[in-house]
């Protein structure tokens, strides 16, 4: 009996809470694909009596109701006029699954999302810069070589800049122009600008921008100096830089900078204890509106303004291509975006993460100071290092030598970038998947020397969970170091290459094992590989198609690669004597030993089963059958899913039918699957067998 | 032209092997034989096509048989239709 259409469309849209509760509809083959915006509103059981569906799952978000090959579409149509809906896409029902993720979802993958393809660059430079850095703690002659600094050079680049790559990556994500977007990367870390690395440091700031140092803090500096260094300063230094300068408004740098290099940067320490940056004025600033200004600090270490700042300009660049008229479009539109988005960027998101940063470096100064501070601190580093915040930590360790001799905070940041290393260890030796592996390990090994970002931006973040063990690693390791007063005279280095620094390497080193083995251990039991299931039985159009390589018919008009994965035999002993016989044409038989048929080449779908056990396709004047098994018509689909549909154009190695191999033996019938060109005996040069 | 029409028995309808052996059939004559369902029709000798009009059990097709040999090929036709579909 012909299904009423109409009444079943009426009767979906009726249990699904109407036309305004659905975002966006697509069919497939067999299936009605809805976007729901609310699911509360769904009567399942109703649905699922509907006349005409056959059945309902949830899957990535959308609502599947089976509905059946060459009804899907008629039920699909009356779908639309009953409730008004759009027609859309299956890419569009995807992205509207997708945009269905809870707000805070979305957020926490985007910058997982941004990291992925920018991998290789920061993994690579991570465990360089770790191993290079690392050397000169315990060969301290190779600091000194050109070797070093040139290695240094290349292991830092990725870093140094990598505001420039988050950028290109975002804009990819966020659908933006890269090259607009890398112009914004290149601006934050423009060389005019501070290195934010810098921007702590009292040196850093007075060299960069010339700012005199009070003249008392000087001679402070210079009296408090090793007898020996101080012996390298001229006598009558300072009087030589009166002379050229006005002392009463302070010392320039460069004249420090002019001394023997010893004697400067003793200088220098002292002066970066004893001043702070406010003390010589603070960071200069583009005057821009009044008294406000810009400051002239780059963003290099940042990630979260950077991503900030390109989604801002992908937005208003789309925004833009729609309302700039087309003639002016190419050189208003990116003129406009860059100016905004750089306007927005130095007057909006730089300030408030710099007090952000601010509030940071007071709130971890503050922890640092207690057991329990110690411990909280331990626990959320990592996040201060996922926000790009951790850069000021040095004006903390600074401090501290300053006060004490002691750098306490070391410990803690050990411990910290210590466990995510074991919980990035953990998943490297736990996951199967071969990439996720591959990025792991070098990402655990550069963690372990002290650069942590490839560890958490490229695996532990993403997965989460291990970013979670590695806190709880880093929290007990904190707490540790705080009660056996752990610390070290130096600061700037944390994990492996501190070792030679700290005041008890034993009990250092039990930290670390401490600190790593609670998140290895932790990741190891809470954290589970993603089984790509879902994605199995959905194929993405965008997944890479593994292609066929053996073909089984060649003719004078194409080749017919192998569809199906198996044992291909001879035309003749397919156990089906009208397949056998050739009526239906020439070709081979698969005995398959997986259960999916793809595209033997780039054609047209002519036909496809009712019952979605076999489908034609044509190309180039070959008419194609592949039938799966024999005598499977009677199964009436049952084991079958067609993943195509008739007109569809498909690409040599797109998956067409998956079948279970086990429901069809279930049903006593062979599996052996048919290729058959049906116009054989209109093509020239027909030749059948693998090859 | 030679007409006639036909209610598909045959519980698969026009599947693959039932569609093979029409098409076997069919080539033993000169005429052009069209299958027609509904607004569509095809050339019985394209077996892709054929199979393509999706014709099952219950279904009434009309066949056209045109060339020197219709009246034959039609009654011969419709005698093998009768015969297996």
């Amino acid at each position: 009996m012909a299904l009423d259409y109409r009444k079943c469309a009426e009767e979906i849209a009726k249990y699904i809470g109407g036309g305004s509760n659905v975002i966006s509809a697509a069919h497939c083959a067999t299936r009605l694909r809805l976007v729901i915006a609310d699911n509360s509103k769904i009567d399942k059981k109703a649905l699922e009596d509907v006349e005409g569906v056959k059945g309902m799952f949830e899957s990535n978000g959308q609502l599947q109701l089976i509905i059946g090959t060459g009804t899907v579409n008629k039920v699909y149509d009356e779908f639309l006029a009953v409730t008004g809906v759009s027609a859309a896409t299956k890419a569009d029902v995807k992205a509207a699954a997708a945009s269905k993720m809870p707000w805070w979802k979305k957020i926490l993958k985007t910058p997982g999302d941004i990291f992925v393809p920018i991998l290789p660059a920061i993994v690579a430079s991570g465990l360089m810069m770790g191993i290079v850095e690392a050397i000169p703690k315990f060969a301290p002659a190779f600091g000194n070589t050109g070797w070093y600094a040139f290695l240094d050079l290349v292991a830092n680049t990725a870093f140094a800049l990598l505001p420039v790559l988050v950028a290109i990556s975002a804009a990819r994500v966020f659908g933006g122009n890269v090259f607009l977007a890398a112009v914004i990367g290149l601006m934050m870390v423009h060389p005019a600008l501070l290195n934010a690395w810098n921007s702590g440091s009292v040196q850093g700031v007075a060299t960069f921008f010339g700012k005199p140092i009070p003249l008392e803090a000087v001679q402070n500096a210079i009296n408090g100096l090793d007898p020996k260094v101080a012996a390298l300063i001229p006598n009558d230094f300072l009087n030589q830089a009166g002379a050229l300068f006005d002392l009463s408004k302070g010392v320039s740098p460069s004249v420090i900078n002019s001394l023997p290099s010893e004697a400067a940067s003793g200088i220098w320490s002292a002066l970066n204890s004893s001043l702070t940056v406010a003390d010589i004025g603070g960071i200069s600033k583009f005057a821009l509106f009044g008294s406000y200004g810009i400051s002239q600090v780059g963003y290099q270490g940042h990630v979260i303004p950077v991503i900030l700042a390109v989604l801002f300009m992908s937005k208003l660049e789309k925004l833009l291509h729609k309302i700039v008229p087309e003639m002016i479009d190419l050189f208003v539109t990116p003129l406009v975006t860059v100016l905004v988005t750089a306007l927005l960027t130095f007057t909006i998101i730089g300030p408030v993460f710099s007090i952000l940063e601010n509030y940071v470096l007071m709130g971890a100064k503050w922890l640092a100071g207690t057991k329990i501070g110690a411990t909280v601190m331990g626990a959320i580093y990592p996040w201060t290092v996922f926000l790009g915040l951790h850069h000021m930590y040095n004006v903390i360790e600074a401090g501290m030598i300053a006060q004490t001799g002691l750098n306490t905070w070391m410990p803690i940041a050990s411990a910290a970038n210590f466990a995510q290393f074991g919980a990035c260890l953990a998943v490297a030796i736990k996951v199967k998947n071969a990439k996720t592996k591959s990025v792991a390990l070098p990402a655990s090994l550069s963690a372990s020397l002290g650069i942590t970002e490839p560890a958490i931006f490229g695996v532990n973040y993403r997965f989460m969970k291990p970013f979670l063990c590695g806190m709880a690693g880093g929290a007990v390791g904190a707490l540790f170091g705080a009660l056996f007063g752990l610390g070290a005279p130096v600061y700037g280095v944390t994990g492996i290459p501190a070792i030679p620094a700290v005041n008890n390497i034993p009990l250092y080193l039990v930290e670390l094992l401490i600190a790593a083995g609670v998140a290895f251990v932790l990741t190891i039991f809470i954290w589970k590989e993603e089984k790509p299931e879902e994605k199995a039985k959905e194929p993405e159009p965008e997944k890479p198609l593994e292609l066929p390589t053996v073909s089984v018919i060649r003719c004078a008009a194409g080749t017919v690669m192998q569809p199906v994965k198996g044992n291909v035999i001879a035309r003749e002993a397919i156990p089906d004597d009208t397949f056998a016989s050739g009526v239906l044409g020439d070709g081979v038989g698969i005995e398959p030993t997986e259960e999916l048929v793809v595209a033997p080449f780039d054609g047209t779908i002519s036909s496809v089963a009712e019952s979605k056990h076999a489908i034609g396709i044509e190309a180039n004047g070959m008419e194609m059958l592949i039938h799966v098994g024999v005598d499977t018509v009677n199964m009436q689909g049952d084991g079958f899913e067609c993943l195509v549909s008739e007109g569809d154009e498909v690409k040599l190695g797109q998956p067409l039918i998956r079948f279970s191999r086990e429901k069809i033996k279930a049903a006593g019938y062979s599996d052996t699957v048919a290729v058959l060109l049906t116009n054989s005996d209109d093509l020239e040069g027909v030749e059948c067998g693998a090859k | 032209m030679k007409s006639f029409e036909y209610t598909i028995t045959d519980p698969v309808g026009i599947h693959a092997r039932p569609a093979g052996i029409l098409v076997k059939e069919i080539k033993k004559f000169a005429s052009t034989v069209t299958v027609n369902k509904g607004e569509k029709s095809v050339n019985a000798l394209k077996l892709m096509a054929l199979m393509g009009m999706g014709i099952k059990q219950g279904d009434t097709i009309r066949i056209d048989v045109e060339g020197a040999d219709e009246e034959t090929a039609a009654a011969e036709i419709e005698a093998f239709f009768k015969a297996n579909l």
